[in-house]
């Protein structure tokens, strides 16, 4: 097991980054907003504890026709799309990581004393935190990957590019209780909610894909999106 | 009295809460939609007038405007705020029942779901089109939803969830609330829900976003 506390800082989340991610670029409406971002952002960055764990696993056992991958016995149903980015890995990278309960509480009390637009604000940030805390986990992945001589994957979440959620499950089982401080509900949503799971395939023949959006059909996500729109 | 009537309309599309307020920027020092409500109160002008000629035609410029992208989550959440600070004007009128809303509409995130940024959203998009809210909040089982429509007879419900297996649960409370009361409107929503699965599990209505919800219940309004 390979656990990791990562500094706010190293996530890289800026005003303007948030600002983006809540729609706008760096125009007037931006502008606008600057400065209660930077504030928020700073309360944010001073609680936040953000932590990320990742197991790997050698023996992985294919099955090229139910799409399946089995890892110390356990099953992951992948579908096509994962299966082929995944499928000629050695090893898997099992991940889960997490902004950590404070920013979501942040966002709860900003509703309760009625300040919804510093909740939404707040939910941006701890969304940011946990895909850049994701990101860093996937460079800790790569490090070790690369003493092995191998390469890497782009990460994969169930729920995502149309893999079943429900394979949260089996990812879990494979994680330690608590892992991160993050647990599993019989509904498969995680809490602390801002947090991301996923998997990560590691081989020589495997490589990273530095537009994966494009295997993605969905116009409405707020990820996606602001990415496009760079492309 | 018309003057102020768009004046406040104009306060709550653009998200001018009150004076102190320096958001938006080009209104800068003016006074927001607290004071000008108050004015018109005072000036004798009916809550209902001030509710249906200024609030709600202005929440669902505010409304079109999202659904179309034109403004993101922020400037909806200012005009919410705007149209709260103006409310809070009315409300004493329509505790005393001097002042009637379209109706009560009851909303929560399903049960073994917490996310709820979307849910109130949209609790804030249909308060704004003149309905009375009754948030149930995140999580919120088949009996909770149960016990609130029987509590409030001929309400609508609403139900949110975040993730595939979680809007499963939405089936479980629309079985259940249809099976009981046959006549209550439900109204489903959030990231993975669609139109197929609404009319699969038996809903009366999907919107993906909020002011979808805020048009479907128009023809509803008493
Ligand atoms: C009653 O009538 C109505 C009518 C309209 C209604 C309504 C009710 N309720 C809502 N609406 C509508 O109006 C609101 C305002 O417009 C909207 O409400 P929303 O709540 O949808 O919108 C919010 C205001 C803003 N939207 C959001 O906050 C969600 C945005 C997207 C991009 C998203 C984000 C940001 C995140 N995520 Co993730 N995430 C996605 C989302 C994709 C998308 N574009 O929606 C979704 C929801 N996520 C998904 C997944 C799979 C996951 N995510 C995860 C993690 C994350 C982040 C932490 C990175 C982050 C925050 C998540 C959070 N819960 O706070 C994981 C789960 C987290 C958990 N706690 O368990 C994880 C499971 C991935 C993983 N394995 O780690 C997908 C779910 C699909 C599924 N198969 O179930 C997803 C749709 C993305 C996708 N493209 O597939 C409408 O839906």
């Amino acid at each position: 097991m390979n656990s990791f506390e990562f500094d706010f800082h190293d996530l890289e989340i800026d005003a303007p980054s948030i600002g983006r991610l809540l729609g706008y670029g760096e125009g007037n409406l931006y502008n606008v907003f600057s400065d209660l971002i930077r504030e928020l952002l700073g309360n944010a960055s001073r609680v936040c504890s953000v932590k990320a764990e990742y197991r790997i696993f050698h023996a992985a056992e294919w099955n090229d026709k139910a799409k399946t991958v089995t890892l110390t016995g356990v099953v992951f149903r992948l579908n096509d799309i994962v299966y082929k980015q995944l499928g000629k890995a050695e090893s898997i990278a099992i991940f889960v990581c997490t902004a950590g309960p404070e920013v979501e509480k942040l966002a709860r009390q900003a509703m309760e004393d009625g300040d919804p637009l510093a909740c939404c604000i707040y939910d941006i940030i701890g969304s940011a935190i946990a895909e850049s805390a994701a990101r860093l986990l996937h460079d800790e992945v790569r490090k070790a990957a690369v003493l092995m001589a191998k390469n890497i994957t782009n990460r994969y979440s169930p729920g995502y590019c149309g893999w079943d959620v429900s394979d949260q499950y089996a990812l879990f089982a494979l994680m330690p209780d608590n892992s991160c401080g993050v647990r599993l509900n019989d509904s498969a949503l995680m809490s602390p909610e801002k947090s991301v799971s996923g998997m990560i395939g590691i081989g020589r023949d495997v490589s990273f894909d530095p537009y994966p959006c494009s295997l993605c059909h969905r116009t409405e996500c707020l990820f996606g999106n602001p990415r496009r729109r760079q492309l | 009295m018309e003057e102020l009537l768009t004046r406040i309309a104009r306060c709550v599309e653009s998200g001018k809460t009150d004076k102190a307020s320096p958001y938006p920027p080009d209104m800068r020092g003016n006074d927001g939609a607290d004071e000008l409500t108050k004015q018109a109160l005072d000036e004798g002008l009916s809550p209902a007038r001030i509710l249906d000629e200024a609030l709600i035609p202005a929440m669902a410029v505010v409304g079109e405007r999202f659904s179309r992208k034109e403004i993101y989550v922020p400037q909806m959440l200012m005009a919410a705020k705007a149209m709260n600070s103006s409310m809070k004007h009315l409300k004493p009128f329509f505790q005393s029942g001097e002042t009637k809303r379209k109706g009560k509409f009851i909303i929560g995130t399903v049960a073994g779901d917490l996310h709820d940024i979307g849910k109130n959203l949209v609790a804030m998009m249909i308060e704004g089109g003149g309905w009375e809210i009754i948030d149930l909040g995140v999580d919120v089982k088949t009996d909770k939803f149960l016990k609130a429509v029987e509590d409030n007879p001929g309400a609508f419900v609403g139900l949110s969830a975040l993730l595939t297996t979680t809007m499963e649960n939405m089936k479980k409370t629309v079985e259940v609330l249809k099976e009981k009361h046959p006549s209550v409107k439900v109204l489903v929503g959030g990231a993975p829900v669609t139109m197929e699965y609404c009319e699969k599990i038996g809903a009366d209505f999907y919107s993906p976003d909020p002011q979808g919800a805020v048009n479907y219940l128009k023809q509803f309004a008493v």
